[in-house]
């Protein structure tokens, strides 16, 4: 195991520089010395900034990118929400649609399981020639003016001063309001608590400076997550450079904070 | 399933079922009973009097009964006192708490006044437990000078009165919980809280009727044939304000053809078009249009007229019944993908279930009859000026 | 005593006015102590939702105990995926900084299909420049490799190249970019 070991080493470096310029997730940004074996040696962060302060509940601003043209439908973001959260089967915090487009304009959408096992084989239900096809991920929109905010009777689900939309287990009644409030249907109601849930944007982890779980597995860079208040953030450099940017039905008039890079007009 | 028919997968699930179509359906017949009070009480339309306190008593009988199809429905029945505690400033549900105490409460206070003099005279013929009951109930004073009646007299008059906008806002806010859905395009119109309060007065209205026509057959009693009559002139009214402004959203919105238009015109000609067209619009609404101008502007005997007001009166009840049916599943069965419609299966043994609706429907009745042992339903009955 | 005319009315307004005081009292009492921290909602939740269990963890953390690994799949193409899609959450394998349970290795059949996951050119919507594809059997065939082969048995699963730019400086082809 010589020559080409230090062939692949040297090649290593290079590979890594030409890789990471893409959009990847920054936990292997950070590869700190392991110690051999044996104890957790804390994870790095992966959101500079957050970790050794007191949390600033009144002046974050975070912001969720997802990258159209890079997403594979892999299903590796729907599997790892279901995992973090214990999701149950038939509901999604999270999932991927598939888009296909025929010559005449016509588009089919499908969500198979939302896309938990991936696209294992194509469309069997259609007989037409597919001119174009792409995949959309979906989430929480995080919007700034939350219409399941403003419908819960209880005050169960609400916005927090640093911006994201949760939802108080221990308040929600089950009357299932800001699950038809939803345009972008994010919530259902969970069978096993009987309370209203959605994705947070895994509030949990970024408050200790971890990406989202699925931005976290994302292996091509389709979903993006940062600080707005790290100018040095690849989020904060999309928002402010010449990228079109959109977001889902906009004259709902929620202003999302979740953007889509790429996203084409078909989705709705 | 059609390929082309394509669901969010948070949207196969109809969170809003049965116990949802039965709330604004009590709630409503229990507006279109209250009307009828008021318009007795309140504008002294006197060819209502003898149903006058019959529809107080069935009013505060649905009433009680109410909140039952919400609570099933909660996830979290246990917690249902949130809404009261905390109640959120910019929720339509918040209201509800606090509406329906007003409510019940006014309700209640008016049946009180209304019938103190039949229940001083009970109280002092009874014995036990109910004389307890009715001391309670006429809070302790037998005072039924002159005086004291004409004040029971006015102050029915002011409740009954402020019983309208309470009345209203009942059932308006329902109207306006779904009308404020921006989400779900069948939902969020202006038109919405009109659209329900005017069926509301209807199914209430018809209910009366029915109630009235049916009840005094069984007792093999006469009916007021004037009282049934001025009833079906303001059903008719109600009636044809509910159908125009029902019509009136589906016309405007198809002439409009804006951008989620065909998300609905897609429902209602697709998995609605039997429950909404053929039944809702047809049987249930063209057909009455014509029963009722029948039945106002013309002449008829009144055994027929009796049959056909009993009658008009079941389809009625039908249409509004149906109204909430495709309102609020109809509207659930739209995906917001736009693209889809998913579908509704109604259990017989679940928590929101047939059974429970049957169970739900059959409660107000067993109410009115144990509330008619106490306050009699009838002029006749008891024997005191109203 | 006899009653006044309006006695009953009196009570009434009485029983009201206690009734209402009586559901005053109770909101107060009932209200959440948070409630009205950050705004019309229960502050305590904030912090209840930030202190949920983490299941998974980064990369990093599960390459600082298996360095052997960590070389190999940093290497390759693969050093984007994350460990735990393929094996599972990391609060599934360690606990209180210890070792409790095992994280399922992928055999056989089961490599197949997770691979296809990614690489199935049949799913017409991968993006070439993104990641590269293939159709399933025809790949097996063009490479001259028995249809019944599974994708590990050429490609080193952490670094899918690895084996197959070794075989090919090994035969002397050079590859065409």
């Amino acid at each position: 195991m010589g020559e080409p070991d230090m062939k692949l080493d040297k090649e290593r470096r290079a590979f890594i520089k030409k890789v990471l310029n893409g959009a990847i997730a920054g936990s292997l940004l950070l590869v700190i010395p392991m110690p051999a074996g044996g104890g957790d040696p804390g994870v790095p962060e992966q959101i500079p900034g957050i970790r050794g302060k007191k949390w600033d509940m009144f002046h974050q601003r975070f912001a969720f990118i997802v990258d159209i043209t890079r997403c594979i439908g892999c299903g590796s973001c729907c599997v790892a929400d279901r995992r973090e959260f214990n999701v149950p089967d038939g509901y999604y915090r999270t999932w991927v649609e598939r888009y296909l487009k025929d010559f005449d304009d016509q588009v089919y959408v499908d969500s198979p399981n939302g896309g938990f096992d991936g696209y294992q084989a194509p469309r069997t239900d259609i007989n037409v020639e597919v001119r174009d096809t792409f995949f959309v991920p979906k989430l929480c929109n995080m919007c700034k003016e939350p219409p399941c905010v403003q419908v819960c009777p209880v005050g169960a689900t609400f916005k927090t001063p640093d911006g994201f939309v949760l939802v108080d287990r221990k308040r929600c009644v089950g009357c299932a309001y800001c699950i038809q409030a939803c345009p972008y249907s994010a919530r259902f109601l969970d069978p096993v608590t009987r309370t209203a849930e959605k994705c947070t944007w895994c509030y949990h982890r970024v408050r200790k400076g971890l990406l989202p779980v699925c931005v976290n597995v994302c292996p091509t860079g389709a979903r993006k997550f940062g600080d707005l208040n790290d100018k040095n953030s690849e989020v904060y450099k999309l928002l402010h450079e010449h990228e079109v940017l959109t977001v889902l039905k906009k004259d709902m008039g929620t202003y999302p904070a979740l953007y889509y890079k790429g996203l084409r007009r078909e989705v709705v | 399933m059609d390929a082309l028919n394509y669901v969010f997968p948070n949207d196969l699930h109809v969170h809003w079922s049965m116990m949802i179509v039965l709330y604004p359906y009590l709630t409503g017949l229990v507006d279109g009973s209250f009307i009828v009070a008021a318009l007795y009480y309140v504008f002294g339309v006197k060819s209502l009097k003898p149903i006058s306190r019959f529809s107080l008593v069935f009013a505060l009988a649905f009433l009680s009964c109410a909140m039952f199809p919400l609570l099933m429905h909660l996830g979290r029945p246990e917690r249902n006192h949130n809404m009261m505690i905390t109640p959120s400033p910019t929720s339509a549900m918040s209201g509800a708490g606090y509406i329906y105490t007003v409510a019940i409460v006014l309700i209640a206070l008016i049946v009180l006044l209304v019938y103190r003099p039949v229940l001083v005279k009970r109280r002092q013929e009874s014995k036990g437990i109910l004389k307890v009951l009715y001391r309670v109930l006429t809070m302790d004073s037998t005072n039924l000078s002159p005086e004291s009646l004409e004040l029971d007299r006015k102050i029915i008059k002011f409740l009954v009165a402020i019983g309208i906008p309470v009345a209203t806002i009942l059932h308006g806010y329902v109207g306006f919980l779904f009308g404020g859905v921006k989400a779900n395009p069948s939902w969020s119109t202006p038109l919405m809280p009109v659209i329900f309060l005017f069926s509301a007065c209807v199914s209430g209205i018809s209910a009366l009727v029915l109630a009235y026509i049916v009840i005094k057959k069984i007792r093999k009693q006469p009916v007021d044939t004037a009282c049934v009559r001025t009833c079906i002139n303001i059903l008719a009214g109600f009636f044809i304000l509910a159908f125009s402004f029902e019509m009136l959203e589906v016309f405007s919105h198809s002439y409009l053809r804006t951008w989620y238009h065909h998300s609905v015109e897609g429902l209602l000609n697709g998995p609605l078009f039997y429950s909404f067209w053929v039944w809702q619009v047809g049987i249930c609404s063209v057909l009455p249009v014509f029963l009722l101008g029948w039945l106002c502007l013309f002449p008829t005997k009144e055994t027929v007229f009796k049959f056909f007001a009993a009658a008009v009166s079941f389809i009625l009840l039908l249409q509004v019944l149906l109204m909430r049916w495709n309102v609020v599943i109809g509207g659930q069965l739209m995906s917001k993908s736009t693209r889809g419609y998913t579908q509704f299966h109604p259990e017989w043994f679940d928590k929101e279930g047939i059974l429970t609706v049957m169970v739900l429907v059959s409660l107000p009745f067993i109410v009115l009859f144990i509330l008619s042992r106490i306050f009699p339903l009838w002029l006749d009955e008891g024997n005191v000026s109203a | 005593m006899p009653s006044r005319y309006n006695s009953h009315i009196k009570r009434i307004i009485l029983g009201l006015v206690v009734f209402a005081a009586l559901g005053f009292a109770a909101k107060l009492v009932l209200t959440p102590k948070s409630f009205g921290k950050y705004g019309p909602y229960r502050g305590d939740a904030i912090d209840e939702e930030a202190a949920l269990e983490i299941r998974h963890k980064t990369n990093a953390s599960c390459l600082s105990c298996h360095p052997y690994e960590a070389k190999i799949h940093l290497a390759g193409l693969h050093k984007t995926i994350s460990c735990e899609f393929c094996h599972g959450p990391y609060a599934d394998h360690v606990k209180d900084g210890k070792v409790y349970g095992k994280l399922p290795v992928k055999k056989k059949e089961e490599i197949k299909v997770l691979c296809l996951r990614c690489h199935n050119k049949a799913i017409q919507a991968r993006p070439g420049e993104v990641i590269k594809t293939v159709v399933m059997p025809e790949h097996l065939e063009t490479q001259k490799v028995k249809v019944s082969h599974t994708c590990d048995q050429c490609h080193h699963v952490h670094a899918p190249l690895k084996y197959i730019n070794r075989a090919k400086q090994i035969v002397g082809i050079k590859e065409k970019n």
